[in-house]
């Protein structure tokens, strides 16, 4: 076994399985992803509830969400030769009362002044978008080139093809320390004590990524958030936008295949306490929160059949969007992490940009703002 | 929102979880069971047939009679059981969710006992999502609680105790089981629930397995073929049956979903996730119990001790009885399951083939392969002796914890000892009376009278009888032996019913002496069982 | 730690099998001819095959083709159905109405 590569990916979620792709789709093969878990993607890459969207984002990740958007997703299926269930059919942000529409129209503005297509919609235009939502909707945002995919194949996707294409992936393989050697990042340890040496390092492992940046001395201000999901039996198509809120109570869409995946809570998230965090329990009081929550905006599923609820935990940085960022103080390592609970639909913008980080290009966009020393105290 | 909190809750009021809440209730604890079904008892209201064991298992009483028994016991010690009332979820500081009407409600337990017990398992061959292709369980669930018949001519898959107690069941409810196939190369359940339904002319097919369900829009016929010692079709065996159901008896896989959810240590074994339990089915999650087959597939009679275990575990764990109170009744306990465990069919014992019994008798190989034992084969068995005067004979072959027999005769006659496995041994010493009682009290069927020279050249064999109508004294019709095959023609000489037989006919057929060791089965003569 | 690149080494490629039509998950409707190629892909975990084909993932959860698809991936892989992880196990037990999963007794929304 060749325990040595170019790059070595810590995390194979749908970060490290994007990055993994664009790396070897330029011709970097000699990539290799360890994935603590038995399983690819087993992380929020297959607990999100699908959203690939622009709108509602903070202006800083704008820039690659539209790119991601524009230029990545529309071919998807194809590059990767499997179904992703893309969708762009549009987005609405719901409000219910005049503080959750002022709340829209900040964020609406805000993302005009970027360049993205988004508007405020009146109560008979949202019935006319879905004529599924409650009359209690007084108003939303519209973003008509926002859409959803499906996660759980987009990120198995991205490994079958990276697969395909030479990249070495060991799943089991949780990963103790990362170490430097003679100032650069160098060995990436196992906790079974096998070391993988590669000139360039990539730590997409969500906020597990914080403990194994410490052990080179860098910390990322992030906390962990447990965050829950459900899914109907398969309904007839009723619509095809997604769905989000002002007052982030519940958010989905209904997938190509049918079901309705939904993401909600129950207001115990912030206190939540696991003792191991693997375990992944999800919470007695959520999922019937989450149907009260649902059942609020989309009355008509009242006899949708639930068949599975799920959690996760999201990477929640201090300010809200992600790290992609080179280290300066650890040269060859490279963060991708605190996405925050949205990272699902910018992973194939991310990944391209990781790829370009590491051939040492500019990248695609911007991304300066999402420096991994960006904190600084608020008094 | 409202939590309800208990002592101890139960989940699932089948044999084991039953048994567990009346073990705990009688030390004072109050347990509530909650159970998705409408009905309690899991699955011992569709078990029409008498249990095996001994008194302290309730053996030779049937299924549904010991449902009955274990309703009333739970009754008498205050038990609150909550049917048509599904658990969703188990989460942590041992929570449930259950669907109760149409709400959800919260209840936490200071205990928990889970006993969902087991679903059945699917097997896939061509065709078999056809409608026509069904669980045995449902096939049960049909007849025994519906009164429906699952099909007329039906075809069985498994020879595990299910698919034969099934096969039988399905005859008696006056289907036809068109044959009976298994993939092992050896009948895999009780000799004696074999023999009763290959004296009904059903035929064995070891080694082989289903091909096809055939038909288009439901199952007209079903294409077996011999598989070979790698489990693959040997080309060319074939065979094809018209049928209309193909009745899937293919073993049970533990419903341990919840103990999953609940982050119990599982373990993946061949029949699939179990939790890992220490003495009297503790989890891994300290108040947490598994018992039943959720914990590992077996027989009702198990599962009911099992869930007392727990219950007295559980009782202690709460403080309504001290250690050794717990030690002393879990001790007891344990001794009846060892004793249930005994045997060729206990669990090391599984899958393995046995050729000698504990008496160093050979066992029947006509018997693990066709279903039946064969005529050259019975002679050698304890429980087989001729006498001048009228004996019982006892073809049972196989070391199986039953005992019922050796007290049933009020004479002496049938003796066990104190292993309960040993084969019964027939004593010619002591004059049986020929009243019966023996026969009835075989939950295996295997116990036979017979009398030679009732008439010159003419004797009587007395079979037990489990179908409706019962032929009458005087009707004529054909006696079949142990393969099913016509042996002669019998007159019914005697018809015996009595609430001490529980069901059991008596049926006295007058044969010439020569069939006596031969007819073990009698067909009316419109060719039905009965119907 | 498992080596994919090596494990899809060893398995070899994929060959037809007579049976590659045979349905498996009768919820969703994914035959043995998928799953099998699915392992082949490098899916090697029941809960890759679910998320990849969402074969167990229909009204009845698994609780019917869970074992079949099990077997299925020990046959591919080689290796013994004891050593194929089932499923994870979640909430609801059985699949329940939104509007009754609602009313448990907590407060509303909001």
């Amino acid at each position: 076994m060749d325990k040595t590569a170019d790059v070595i990916i810590v995390g194979g979620g749908i970060v490290g399985c994007a990055a993994a792709y664009y790396l070897a789709k330029r011709g970097i093969s000699r990539v290799t992803v360890l994935e603590a878990a038995k399983s690819i993607g087993n992380g929020g890459s297959s607990r999100n509830g699908g959203g690939v969207r622009q709108s509602g984002r903070d202006t800083r990740e704008l820039p690659y969400a539209m790119y991601g958007i524009r230029h990545l997703w529309p071919a998807l299926s194809e590059e990767l030769g499997v179904d992703v269930g893309y969708v762009q059919k549009g987005n609405l942000r719901l409000g219910k009362t005049p503080a959750h529409l002022n709340k829209l129209k900040t964020l609406t503005e805000n993302a005009r002044s970027a360049g993205l297509d988004v508007r405020m919609v009146d109560a008979k235009e949202v019935q006319a978008i879905c004529p599924y939502l409650s009359e209690d909707v007084i108003g939303a945002s519209w973003c008509p080139t926002d859409g959803h995919a499906d996660p759980l194949v987009t990120t198995l996707g991205f490994y079958k093809r990276s697969l395909e294409l030479g990249v070495r992936f060991y799943t089991d393989a949780p990963v103790k320390t990362l170490r430097k050697i003679k100032g650069k990042i160098r060995e990436v340890i196992l906790k079974d004590g096998t070391v993988f040496e590669g000139g360039t390092v990539i730590l997409a492992a969500g906020y597990e990524s914080r403990f194994l940046a410490r052990t080179v001395g860098v910390d990322v201000p992030m906390s962990r958030l447990i965050d829950e999901c459900l899914v109907t039996e398969a309904q007839p198509p009723m619509f095809d936008i997604m769905l989000g809120t002002a007052g982030a109570d519940f958010y989905g869409h209904q997938t190509v295949h049918g079901s309705f995946v939904f993401g909600s809570d129950c207001g115990y998230e912030e206190v939540t306490d696991m003792e191991d965090p693997s375990q992944l329990a999800t919470n007695s009081m959520t999922l019937s929160a989450s149907c009260r929550a649902i059942m609020g905006y989309v009355p008509a599923l009242r006899d949708a059949k639930i068949v599975r609820s799920w959690c996760g935990w999201l990477d929640n940085a201090f300010d809200g969007v992600p790290f992609i960022s080179r280290v300066d103080e650890v040269p060859g390592l490279i963060l991708a992490c605190g996405f925050t609970g949205h990272g699902f639909g910018t992973a194939p913008a991310v990944g391209l940009i990781l790829s370009q980080l590491v051939a040492g290009e500019e990248p695609v966009v911007d991304i300066s703002a999402l420096r991994y020393d960006r904190f600084t105290p608020i008094r | 929102m409202k939590t309800e909190r208990y002592d101890m809750i139960v989940i699932g009021a089948g044999p084991a979880g039953l048994s567990a809440a009346i073990e705990a209730a009688r030390q004072g604890v109050r347990p509530i069971v909650f159970d998705e079904n409408a009905r309690p008892g899991g699955q011992l209201f569709k078990q029409i047939h008498k249990f095996f064991g001994s008194k302290e298992h309730r053996a030779k009483v049937r299924g549904l009679k010991i449902g009955e028994e274990l309703l009333a016991e739970a009754e008498e010690y205050g038990v609150e059981v909550v049917l048509d009332a599904a658990v969703i979820g188990l989460y942590p500081e041992k929570e449930i969710t259950v669907k109760i009407d149409d709400t959800v409600r919260h209840y936490k337990g200071d205990t928990i006992l889970v006993a969902t017990g087991a679903a059945e398992n699917m097997v896939h061959f061509k065709g078999w999502t056809l409608p026509g292709v069904i669980g045995a369980g449902a096939a049960q669930t049909m007849m025994n609680l519906h009164h429906i018949q699952p099909g007329k001519r039906i075809f069985m898959l498994g020879s595990g105790n299910v698919g034969l107690v099934v096969g039988f069941q399905l005859l008696q409810a006056g289907c036809e089981v068109v044959g009976l196939a298994d993939a092992a190369p050896r009948v895999g359940g009780y000799g004696v629930h074999a023999a009763k339904i290959a004296r009904c002319g059903v035929p064995f097919y070891l080694s082989h397995t289903v091909i096809e369900a055939v038909g288009t829009e439901y199952v007209t016929g079903v294409t077996i073929g011999q598989v070979g010692p790698d489990m693959r079709v040997i080309p060319g065996t074939e065979k094809y049956f018209d049928a209309d159901t193909i009745c899937l008896a293919v073993g049970l896989s533990p419903m341990s979903q919840l103990l999953k959810q609940a982050g119990c240590a599982m373990e993946d074994t061949k029949g699939g996730p179990v939790p890992l339990c220490a003495a009297a089915g503790k989890t891994s999650i300290p108040g947490i119990y598994a018992a039943g087959d959720v914990s590992g597939i077996e027989e009702a009679s198990s599962a009911m001790i099992k869930g007392r275990m727990s219950g007295a575990a559980i009782a202690a764990y709460l403080g309504y009885t001290d250690e050794k109170v717990q030690e002393e009744r879990i001790f007891e306990l344990g001794q009846q399951l060892g004793t249930l465990r005994q045997g060729m069919f206990s669990p090391e014992n599984r899958g393995k083939l046995i050729t000698k019994t504990d008496e160093g008798i050979g066992v029947s190989m006509h018997l693990l392969e066709h279903g039946s034992v064969a005529d050259d084969e019975i002679a050698r068995y304890p429980g087989v002796t001729r006498q001048a005067g009228i004996h019982p004979v006892i073809e049972c072959t196989q070391n199986i914890p039953c005992n019922p027999c050796q007290d049933a005769c009020p004479k002496g006659c049938i003796r066990i000892g104190e292993r309960i496995t040993s084969l019964p041994a027939v004593d010619a010493a002591k004059e049986c009376v020929g009243c019966g009682m023996c026969v009835a009290s075989c939950s295996g069927q295997a116990i036979f009278l017979i009398q030679e020279d009732v008439d010159p050249g003419v004797g009587e064999v007395t079979i037990p009888y489990e179908f409706l109508p019962l032929p009458r004294a005087g009707d004529t019709g054909t006696a079949l032996g142990r393969d099913g095959r016509p042996v002669c023609t019998a007159k019914v000489a005697k018809v015996r019913s009595s609430p001490a037989f529980d069901h059991t006919n008596l049926l006295t057929l007058k044969v010439p002496n020569d069939m006596l060791m031969k007819v073990r089965f009698y067909q009316t003569q419109k060719g039905g069982m009965g119907l | 730690m498992i080596d994919i690149q090596e494990r899809l080494r060893q398995i070899g490629p994929l060959d037809g099998a007579p049976d590659d039509d045979l349905l498996v998950c009768r919820c969703e409707e994914i035959t043995k001819g998928e799953i099998r190629r699915a392992i082949h892909q490098g899916m090697f975990t029941i809960e890759e095959l679910r998320r990849y084909l969402r074969c167990g993932m229909g009204l009845c959860q698994g609780q019917t083709c869970g074992r079949l698809v099990r077997n299925i991936v020990a046959a591919e892989l080689g290796v013994s159905p004891t050593e194929i992880t089932s499923a994870t196990a979640r909430a609801p037990m059985r699949p329940i109405e939104m509007a009754v999963l609602a009313d448990d007794g907590g407060a509303a929304h909001g």
